[in-house]
């Protein structure tokens, strides 16, 4: 059964005579996590502001928890991770996160131990008192982060959660993302398409101010196949229309589709063979290829932006 | 908004501000800056102007002077050195009050961590908080420079009376109902500025253009002239010569200013984006 968090109906803002977000619609349900996805200037930013009540849209409405953005029933319940947005460098961040739990409505001392928590599960625990001038720039990140799970919100919005961030504090938060998603719904942008296949269980992508697409990942008839061959000296001797074609002769393909860096991309129907694994590596066996990354799936980049460029099995 | 939320949230936003005056780095230098302006007023206006007041032909002259306006009754006061800090508070003060409470709102809308407030509390309660806050840390500074000034009283009379310091506490009072319309108007300019800079020259810009218009307006039609009388501040001419706390029927127009502007300051706040 359905159970929106998040209502929007037709939601319209402009800035001047330029239309940003174009009479959208979705509905966000409980307990998931979803990706918006979209260019520079798709509008990403603009909805992430008006879902927090920081801008009013022109027209349309949005619901979030059943309330209007920027209510006080959400007080402690949404949070979000704004995009830019800085602590007070005068203050350490340990005073301003208890500022911001007891604001929510903990007592001081509540607050106090609340923040210990939120700041240990981004790795700052032992910066408690370190002013947040003084900190660097993805520690300031994580300090903006930790706020955002103070207390124990249902929703919450992050913008660009990993940006700026090293790759081991990247997956770290990935991690943290993703063992909070059992508890709270989550919607999370990013230009990082990897990142949000790995955490989200729904896409929203934004084009020019249009939800262009907004589906779940779908179970289809279809299976989809990534296929990568190793490079290396044999490799490059690989012709992409030979493999193609071999591959192409495998029972139940519908469609292969070569790309860059010896990638191939297979689909094929299920039905037809169910050892199609099995027959696919002994078809490289036989021609003597080996094969980098095998997985299974269409990548959400794929879904989203890849375009043929191959021959196409009919 | 729930009244015992929003009152619980004016408390947390004014225990900030008397943080930042106290904790931080930005505070103590306003403290350090009070501190020399006040020493200088009162170690080298103050404390010899407080022996000249009390000459008796002094005193005489200043009563034939000024008699028909009032101001004989500045010597009432019980120290000399109160009436110096009044009449100097009266006028430097909603000055000093415009430069210290510029950054209400700027700042932080700028650097977005008005974005993580808001989501925890209302933008009235984050007008109200700022505004209650930088009233505290300005009732602070008017304390500290208080006790100064009686401290220097008692020095020279080799002790302090009870009617000093209730005095005192009258002027303290007097001087916070003053500066309150004005810490209003920097609230208004601080939720429209992106800086504490540009609100502040907002704030002189405007209160020059008004002064201006409304000087042109009475010299082309006198009976206009009753609109200065709402202007902030309008009240401090009549103040100077008070005495008692039944002076404090003078608070009405202040309040009042004060209820309009916060109310201005809120409207601005509300429909800006964060």
């Amino acid at each position: 059964m359905n159970n929106p968090i998040i209502k929007v109906n037709q939601l319209t803002k402009s800035y001047g005579r330029h239309k940003v977000l174009n009479n959208i619609s979705f509905e966000v349900n409980r307990g998931e996590t979803v990706a918006l996805i979209g260019q520079n200037g798709a509008g990403k930013t603009t909805l992430f502001s008006l879902l927090c009540g920081y801008i009013k849209a022109d027209s349309g409405s949005m619901q979030l928890l059943g309330q209007q953005p920027g209510s006080q029933a959400l007080f402690g319940k949404v949070s979000a991770l704004p995009q830019d947005a800085q602590l007070d460098p005068a203050f350490s961040i340990g005073e301003q996160l208890s500022f911001y739990g007891q604001l929510q409505g903990l007592t001081a001392r509540a607050a106090r131990s609340e923040t210990e928590r939120v700041l240990a599960l981004v790795d700052l625990a032992a910066h408690y008192q370190t002013k947040a001038g003084a900190l660097s720039h993805g520690m300031r990140k994580r300090a903006c982060m930790a706020q955002a799970f103070i207390g124990s919100p249902a929703l919450i919005l992050l913008d660009e959660p990993t940006a700026g961030l090293d790759p081991a504090n990247a997956l770290h938060i990935r991690e943290l993302i993703s063992d909070l998603s059992q508890h709270a719904s989550f919607l999370i942008s990013s230009h990082n398409i990897f990142e949000l296949e790995r955490l989200c269980n729904k896409v929203l992508y934004l084009q020019d101010g249009q939800l262009q697409q907004h589906h779940a990942q779908p179970s289809e008839s279809t299976v989809h196949l990534s296929l990568q061959l190793a490079a290396g000296a044999e490799a490059a001797a690989v012709d992409s229309s030979e493999v193609c074609q071999q591959l192409r002769q495998l029972a139940g393909v519908k469609e292969v589709t070569a790309g860059r860096n010896h990638e191939y991309q297979l689909s094929y129907q299920p039905q037809a063979v169910d050892d199609f694994d099995i027959r696919l590596l002994q078809c490289l066996a036989a021609n003597g290829w080996q094969y980098k990354q095998l997985s299974k799936g269409k990548s959400l980049e794929q879904q989203l932006f890849a375009r043929k460029k191959a021959a196409i099995v009919e | 908004m729930s009244i015992m939320l929003l009152l619980r949230q004016i408390r947390l936003f004014s225990q900030v501000e008397l943080s930042r005056l106290w904790l931080t780095r930005r505070g103590l230098m306003t403290l350090a800056a009070t501190a020399v302006v006040w020493f200088f007023l009162l170690r080298y206006a103050i404390a010899p102007a407080s022996e000249i007041l009390q000459e008796p032909n002094f005193q005489k002259s200043l009563t034939a002077a000024f008699g028909m306006l009032g101001l004989h009754q500045l010597l009432n006061w019980p120290a000399p050195e109160l009436t110096l800090y009044w009449m100097l508070s009266l006028v430097l003060l909603p000055f000093l009050s415009l430069v210290f409470t510029a950054n209400q709102l700027s700042s932080d809308a700028a650097r977005g961590t008005l974005r993580f407030i808001s989501l925890r509390s209302s933008r009235t309660a984050i007008v109200l908080g700022r505004f209650c806050g930088q009233l505290v840390v300005q009732l602070c500074l008017i304390l500290l420079s208080l006790t100064a000034t009686l401290i220097i009283s008692a020095v020279r009379q080799d002790g302090l009376n009870w009617q000093a310091i209730e005095a005192a506490l009258l002027i303290s009072c007097h001087l916070l109902i003053v500066l309150m319309p004005f810490t209003a108007l920097m609230t208004v300019f601080s939720a429209l500025a992106r800086s504490s800079r540009l609100a502040l020259s907002l704030a002189i810009v405007s209160l020059g253009v008004v002064f201006g218009l409304l000087s042109w307006l009475i010299y082309h039609q006198p009976d206009a002239a009753f609109l200065l009388e709402y202007m902030p501040g309008a009240q401090i001419w009549q103040l100077i010569p008070a005495q008692g706390w039944q002076s404090l029927q003078l608070a009405a127009l202040p309040l009042a200013q004060t209820a309009v502007l916060l109310l201005i300051a809120q409207q601005i706040l509300s429909r800006r984006a964060l």
